[in-house]
């Protein structure tokens, strides 16, 4: 031994299991920071690429531009890619509906065109075709056929096949193909639609700055620029009010994952050393001065840390692991470029300086206060701790049996480890409610497909018969068949449930003596089968849905928002109850309103005043139609094509076939992409929470091994000291729930409020989460308390008590 | 010559009802050399008067006075110094460091006064106090009567010119008590060191060159013992 501080290796060797508690505190603590961190890092990454996929890998788009204007951009040393967009409108190509428009070649693989066949268009006479719409369904060509098509002003030109691109899902899932000209054949065009000039910067280019630049230099006025907010939003550079929102909720999340990770280590190394007070009281007596004492503690925490950190680190970048396999095994090929093992720098380095620091800290503060302990102390033994409330102890021992007495008494009395103890168990549930705000935000922001989403979906203007609907069930790898009619129909009902904003809009409605009012627009009738009304269910607001039921009192379901001119609004306020006259070739019929949805999935192609939905067998009575309109089939294997060309031998030239695949499976990858990190940074922080409340409870437990002895030396039963110890964890951890519910909850609100308000996010008590925080806390509490207890319980008392 | 002094030394506890009067104004002084035996009933304030002599815990009033510095009027960090090179303390319950072998804990002190311990000297006292093949044992791996042999080695470690012992053979039977006894005595005359030592023994207290009786915290002294 060449020192003193030798002694902090000594302790950590000798004192296995306490320092294994406290190394484990401070590794979570730096695993929480940690992987927090580097999944953000990685997340961004991730949703960058995802954005690139969705909306396109630019970040400024110019309306309009001149030559000088494209040539000065061009020309720009921070701009790593640009081309034009020019969107034609749309067309008909060979009799089918079809989107037109023209894309530089050097810019299509940032629009996410790729040619897989075939060549770019290049001269004014080629172009170049979705992939699906060259099918026999559809258009049947292939390269070097000629193809003909048709333009929004009505002319008639003739083109040739030069190239196929992949699929787009939204195109695809429409039935519209897209179809690119060559831009030497859009500039022959008089009908452009518009003509956008897309600018992707380098890497790290300050954009918002490059941007004003350019609209000085070139004097080009706002509303001719158009900014990719979603990307720009991710790669951090976007000014937009929602991105900045969303920064700051991150913002604010991200410190309290900062504060946590401190209150967590400090809480560790406050009890660590605080159960020791009689040893610096030793040394002192032998001679150690106060700053030899600081001395030993804050080298002790190195120590400690030099150890947690690597482990703390090496759990951060497992769990962004996880989350990056899990993305890269749904898809990789967007992720491609992603490699496995991401290795975060922010999120290190963020875990390295928060456990450096902390511990710094967290050692400086306990240090003093050891190095404070008068030596006396120790000579004499149990003064570690001064009762100074004995008034309140006697007060408990008449309300509770002596045992729970003692266990809040214990946590109560010393009121600094009790503070610290509450706000490490609070800070963690404070986080994992604050981080639910992203859940909701996700949510509301992004959507997923429905159990009712469809794989292929089929329309027609004609209407399917029922036949086809049976032959489509009797496909093999077909799971489910479902088809609505629809019909616009004359529909009255009381004026005054007519909303005062509809009448505005339309300007006075005339009222019939009886009180209905005279329909100036059509209502939207819409024939549901079983299942859909069982899905429908979901968007019940008031009333019941069952088929017989309706059949039974000639029923109606009423739709309350209805979507006008793209804008949803309600135009009605139907009640239960309520009676609808509808004009039927038979005369007038009366329904009942039996149950109320908040909206249909889908969009009617005319404006009508309102909605209903009935069933197969009432809609037939009321418009003596019964072929559908619409048929939607979902798929037993998505990917089964035998089954999808079945269904495509099914279809005749007045039934378009749309094949909704692509478009899902891009809308649940997108919500994917973000589900995984959201759910995962809830997740981590919920288990690095249970993880330091069990840590918590054991280091406390283990540094009252001694007292724990004595009171069983003194006739305490093994039930007894369970329970006084339980108590006094549910103490802990019942101040710390109540305190981090509350704070929690402000903090939602605050959130949700302040920063998520442009995302239509609505706070809400978040009652169902308190109820799972609560049961988690009581599980977590009797758990955490059993192995310690076995534990103690195991050693004989003597050793116990013995033991310094 | 003078070395230690204690000056109208009155030490309370707690205040109103719960005030207890460990010390009343105790007053007398230590030559150099002296070996001075404490006793008196248990709770008559025989350990706070040692711990003050000590400078472990401060009085209410009065004065501490070692080498002729006023020990209480001190910072902390030369208290430090003090205690480490003026005093060597050994206690009832042996207080040794737990995780630090026999010969670690015995150059403890040395080490916290940044000093490269005399191995030879070292060696002396191990030899002394018959601890020389235990050296590399951890305490817990001694009986009770080696244990406080190490925490007397402990105490003689820096060569103090002061130990202050409290009850070292408390929890020791007759024989080990004995041969401790023996050691520190053999010890204080071998490195001229002045001993102040609290015993509930008669026997031993025969041994001192004083003997002091505190009473309700009434210092009384009751003259020679052996010479």
């Amino acid at each position: 031994m060449k020192s003193y501080l030798t002694l902090v290796n000594r302790y950590l060797t000798a004192q296995k299991k306490k320092t294994w508690l406290v190394i484990v505190g401070t590794a979570i603590a730096v695993a929480l920071v940690t992987g927090v961190f580097s999944m953000l890092d990685v997340f961004l990454q991730f949703e960058k690429l995802q954005v690139i996929h969705d909306y396109g890998n630019y970040h400024l788009a110019v309306k309009d531009a001149s030559d000088k204007e494209i040539s000065y951009i061009k020309s720009r040393i921070d701009v790593q890619n640009s081309g034009s967009w020019k969107d034609l409108g749309y067309g008909t190509i060979n009799g089918l509906d079809c989107k037109l428009g023209a894309l530089d070649q050097a810019f299509a693989g940032n629009m996410n065109i790729k040619v897989i066949q075939g060549k770019h268009p290049t001269a004014e006479n080629e172009i170049m075709l979705e992939k699906w719409a060259t099918e026999s369904l559809y258009l049947n060509s292939s390269i070097g056929d000629s193809i003909r098509i048709t333009f929004p002003d009505s002319t008639q030109r003739e083109f040739i096949v030069s190239g196929i691109y992949n699929d787009i899902g939204n195109m695809k899932a429409a039935g519209v193909p897209g179809v690119f000209l060559s831009t030497a054949g859009a500039d022959r065009l008089t009908s452009i639609k518009s003509n956008l000039y897309l600018v992707e910067f380098k890497k790290r280019v300050n954009i918002n700055k490059a941007v004003e630049e350019i609209k000085t230099v070139l004097n080009i006025t706002d509303d001719r620029i158009g900014l990719n907010n979603r990307l720009l939003a991710v790669i951090g550079q976007s000014r937009h009010n929602a991105a900045i929102g969303l920064y700051a909720t991150g913002a604010v999340l991200f410190c309290i994952v900062l504060t946590a990770g401190v209150v967590m280590i400090y809480n560790t190394f406050n009890i660590s050393v605080m159960e020791r007070v009689r040893q610096f009281g030793l040394l002192r007596c032998i001679g150690a001065s106060q700053s030899q004492i600081r001395k030993l503690v804050r080298r002790e925490g190195v120590a400690i840390t030099l150890r947690a950190i690597p482990l703390g680190i090496a759990a951060g970048i497992m769990m962004t692991f996880a989350c990056s396999a899990l993305l890269k095994y749904f898809n990789n090929t967007i992720f491609g470029e992603i490699p496995l093992f991401t290795i975060s720098f922010i999120g290190i380095a963020g875990g390295v300086i928060t456990g450096l620091l902390t511990v710094f800290i967290a050692s400086f503060l306990p240090a003093r206060k050891a190095a404070q302990v008068p030596p006396v102390n120790a000579v004499t033994g149990s003064k570690d701790f001064k009762i100074s409330k004995v008034r309140k102890y006697s007060f408990l021992t008449k309300v509770l049996r002596v045992e729970a007495a003692m266990g809040v008494n214990n946590a109560v009395m010393k009121k600094r480890t009790f503070v610290l103890m509450s706000c490490s168990i609070a800070i963690s549930i404070t986080m994992f409610l604050g981080f639910n705000v992203f859940v909701d935000f996700m949510h509301t922001s992004l959507k997923t497909t429905k159990p009712y989403t469809p794989d292929i979906s089929l329309a027609s203007e004609q209407g399917i018969d029922h036949q086809v609907h049976f032959s489509l069930q009797a496909i093999g790898g077909v799971k489910r068949v479902y088809g609505r009619m629809f019909s616009y129909v004359d529909a009255a009902f009381d004026a005054s449930r007519l909303s005062d904003t509809y009448k505005e809009s339309m300007k006075g409605i005339a009222v019939k003596d009886n009180g209905l009012f005279v329909p100036t627009e059509k209502s939207w009738l819409i024939s549901y089968d079983a299942s859909q009304l069982n899905w429908a269910k979901a968007d019940l607001i008031a009333g019941e849905i069952s088929e017989d039921e309706i059949n039974a009192n000639n029923g109606v379901i009423a739709v309350a928002q209805q979507l006008r001119r793209n804008i949803s609004t309600e135009t009605a306020n139907l009640k239960l109850g309520d009676k609808i006259y509808i004009n039927t070739p038979a005369g007038v019929e009366e329904l009942t309103v039996m149950g109320i949805l908040r909206s249909v999935p889908f969009n009617s192609k005319e404006l009508t005043l309102t909605t209903f939905i009935t069933t197969e067998e009432i809609f037939t009575n009321l418009t003596d139609e019964s072929v559908f309109k619409a048929i939607d089939i979902q798929l037993k294997k998505k990917n089964d094509e035998q089954a999808v060309n079945a269904i495509k031998g099914l279809v005749n030239d007045t039934i378009s076939f749309r094949d909704m695949r692509q478009k899902n499976s891009e809308i649940n990858q997108t919500f994917l992409t973000m589900a995984v990190f959201v759910y995962g940074f809830v997740g981590v922080i919920a288990l690095i929470s249970i993880l330091n409340i069990i840590n918590t409870m054991n280091t406390s437990i283990a540094s009252k091994t001694r007292y724990l002895g004595i009171m069983r030396a003194v006739g305490m039963s093994g039930d007894q000291l369970n329970k006084m110890v339980l108590t006094e964890a549910a103490a802990y951890n019942l101040a710390g729930c109540l305190a981090g519910c509350v704070l929690g909850i402000a903090l939602q609100k605050l959130l949700i409020t302040n920063y998520l308000s442009s995302f239509h996010i609505v706070w809400k008590f978040p009652l169902y989460q308190i109820i799972l925080i609560l049961i988690i806390t009581l599980l977590v509490t009797v758990l955490s308390v059993i192995s310690p207890l076995k534990r103690i319980r195991a050693r004989g008392i003597s050793e116990v008590v013995n033991a310094l | 010559m003078e070395i230690l002094k204690a000056e109208e030394l009155s030490k309370t506890y707690g205040r109103g009802e719960t005030k207890v009067e460990a010390l009343k104004k105790v007053s007398f002084s230590v030559s150099k050399g002296e070996f001075i035996s404490i006793v008196g009933p248990s709770g008559s304030g025989k350990s706070t008067l040692l711990n003050l002599l000590g400078a472990l815990d401060t009085p209410t009033s009065g004065k501490v006075f070692l080498n002729g510095r006023d020990v209480f009027t001190m910072q902390e960090k030369e208290l430090a110094v003090l205690r480490r090179r003026n005093i060597g303390f050994i206690f009832q319950a042996y207080n040794l460091v737990p995780e630090l072998n026999i010969e670690e804990n015995i150059v403890l002190p040395l080490l916290l006064d940044y000093k490269k311990p005399e191995q030879h000297y070292i060696d002396e006292l191990l030899d002394m106090l018959g601890l020389t093949e235990r050296k590399y044992h951890l305490p817990n791996q001694l009986s009770g009567g080696q244990q406080q042999r190490v925490a007397i080695g402990r105490a003689l470690a820096s060569k103090p010119a002061i130990i202050l012992a409290d009850e070292p053979t408390g929890n020791l039977d007759s024989k080990n008590s004995r041969e401790v006894i023996d050691l520190m005595r053999l010890s204080v005359e071998k490195y001229k060191q002045t001993l102040i030592m609290i015993t509930h023994d008669q026997n031993y207290a025969s041994f001192a060159d004083r003997v002091f009786q505190v009473e309700d915290g009434i210092v009384t002294e009751l003259g020679g013992g052996r010479r």
